[in-house]
């Protein structure tokens, strides 16, 4: 079972920087998606969802996340454990086409509080969206 | 302390209810053609204890690990024999994880002269040539051994590794009490000791053990730095986990290679994507803590010898060194003596209730013709 929220101190403050200068990015879900969750960051906001669903402890999963905002060139996908300051054991492989994209390969092996991290670059910038669970 | 020994918090019983049921679900191995076949069975037991398998014609796999002894000879050497109970919920084999199947695993001695040594070549003359290993051989691949060394050689992997997956660990005492605690049966659970309890407790919180040792078979089937030494000898270090993924990425026998009988690929995800960092330097592969009790010494050099040392081990770590590396799990626990001994007193749950019931006989299999 996971629990999700996300946002922490930073992404607090680019909400208000967004919110402040009306740059949020309207963002719906995807068309045909149920379920999956947002990220709302400053230049992107991100929809993705994992598959399984539910993210399992120390088993490949891979992920399917949709953008909004300007052009992107690049798409990084990454876990990490904050308290534990490690990554995954894994390199995911990221297929990006337009703003849309998929990365296989990813595991968290353990159990834990673990960020999931989509580094976006594109002409307009680049700009980390983060995700966070605790996986029992 | 204070709190009751039987009450648990909803997280704590989350917790313990992950590491199990025992024994988990699982299938045949994808990879290996003949992985869950008897007749596969029998011939990989058959070439456990032959001999004719080594260079010298005078060491068996069983030299090393001896079934009786749980599968394991108990010699401290740089890298010890690990026992060989449930492998078949390994991820990758090996104290480095430099093989990724339990089939590649097993030509590793095969492949080395300081084990057994005797090549591709010479184990496909050996079966080709005597009446009972190819008429086995047949047996189990439904063809006879062909003039391919390389497969052959292969095939041999695979039926000792249908042989190794058989060997799955008996009911523990803490598998008996996890299911008491799942069905709510409240005798059920008074039966485990209160020092287990105490132990298990420490075990899922201050401990952080399980943030490793995690699920069914007590291990998350990674690597870790668990600050235990690895010196060779003076002046040179086990790389560990950065020599395996090195060696894993040079080796013709991964789920990548032209050996894989499963077409899909569709195990092949761990080793497609497997990174090689810096932190790998001196990581060794959690193991798995069922029949712990059985199969001392302990860690991959046998540098400890009792349960209680690994317990004094985890209290007194070394954190300037472990932080180095930059994982921040293991902490100095100082665990009073007491706490000590509970730790040690749930370890031998995860032991079997009747150990060594299962062991195998030493013999071939019956007459081939
Ligand atoms: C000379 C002693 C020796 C012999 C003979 C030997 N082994 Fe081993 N075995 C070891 C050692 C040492 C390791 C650990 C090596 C490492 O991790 O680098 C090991 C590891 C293993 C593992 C990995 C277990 C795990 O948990 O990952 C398997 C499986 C195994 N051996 C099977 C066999 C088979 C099958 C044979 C016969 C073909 C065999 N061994 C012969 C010493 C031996
Ligand atoms: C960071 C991951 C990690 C944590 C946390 C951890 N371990 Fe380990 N454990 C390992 C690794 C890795 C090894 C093997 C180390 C080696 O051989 O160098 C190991 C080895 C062991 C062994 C020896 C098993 C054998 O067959 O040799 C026991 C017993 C053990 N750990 C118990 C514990 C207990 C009890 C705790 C909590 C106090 C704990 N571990 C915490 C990773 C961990």
């Amino acid at each position: 079972m996971a629990r999700w929220c996300f946002g922490g101190p930073a992404l607090a403050a680019a909400l208000a920087l967004v919110l402040a200068t009306g740059q949020a990015v309207a963002c719906a879900r995807p068309q045909g998606w149920t379920g999956g969750a947002r990220i709302v960051g400053e230049l992107w906001t991100a929809w993705w969802r994992s598959k399984p669903a539910a993210i399992p402890v120390g088993a490949h999963f891979s992920i399917r996340f949709h953008l909004c905002g300007p052009p992107v060139g690049r798409v990084g996908v990454r876990g990490w454990m904050p308290d534990h300051r490690h990554g995954m054991n894994y390199r995911p492989a990221v297929t990006l086409n337009g703003l849309s994209g998929t990365a296989e390969g990813l595991m968290f092996h353990m159990p834990g509080r673990w960020q999931l991290i989509l580094d976006v670059r594109g002409a307009a910038g680049r700009e980390k969206l983060t995700a966070e669970t605790v996986l029992e | 302390m204070s709190a009751p020994a039987l009450e648990f918090t909803a997280e704590e019983e989350r917790r313990i209810l992950r590491h199990g049921p025992w024994p988990p679900a699982s299938r045949p191995d994808p990879s290996n053609r003949v992985s869950g076949k008897p007749a596969a069975i029998a011939f990989g037991r058959a070439l456990f204890f032959d001999p004719r398998l080594s260079f010298s014609g005078a060491v068996s796999c069983a030299t090393c690990h001896p079934p009786d002894r749980a599968w394991t000879d108990g010699l401290p050497r740089s890298r010890g024999p690990p026992s060989l109970f449930n492998l078949r919920f390994n991820r990758w084999f090996g104290w480095d994880g430099a093989q990724d199947t339990l089939w590649a695993q097993n030509l590793r001695p095969l492949l080395d002269g300081r084990e057994m040594g005797v090549g591709p070549s010479g184990a496909a003359r050996l079966v080709r040539s005597d009446r009972q290993l190819s008429c086995s051989y047949r047996r189990a691949f439904g063809v006879a051994p062909g003039a391919d060394d390389a497969w052959i050689f292969v095939d041999l992997g695979k039926a000792l590794a249908a042989f190794l997956e058989t060997q799955v660990t008996g009911r523990t005492p803490f598998d008996d009490f996890r299911d008491a605690l799942a069905r709510n049966d409240a005798a059920g659970q008074a039966r485990y000791p209160a020092a287990a309890v105490r132990g298990l407790r420490l075990f899922l919180g201050r401990g952080n053990c399980a943030f490793c040792h995690f699920g069914p078979t007590f291990t998350n089937g990674e690597f870790a730095d668990a600050g235990v030494p690895h010196f060779i000898k003076p002046g040179r270090v086990d790389p560990g986990r950065h020599g395996g993924i090195r060696k894993l990425r040079r080796s013709p026998y991964t789920l990548l290679g032209r050996f894989n009988d499963d077409a899909q690929r569709s195990t092949a995800a761990k080793t497609r994507y497997v990174r090689l960092r810096q932190s790998n330097f001196g990581e060794f592969r959690v193991p798995g803590l069922r029949n712990v009790a059985l199969t001392a010494p302990y860690m991959h050099a046998g540098s400890l010898e009792t349960l209680a040392d690994v317990a004094r081990h985890y209290s007194t770590i070394d954190e300037e060194r472990l932080h180095a590396g930059g994982e921040r799990i293991l902490r100095r626990l100082d665990l009073s003596a007491r706490e000590q001994v509970d730790l040690v007193a749930f370890l031998k749950t995860l032991t079997e209730k009747t150990p060594l019931h299962e062991y195998v006989e030493k013999t071939g299999n019956a007459l081939c013709r």
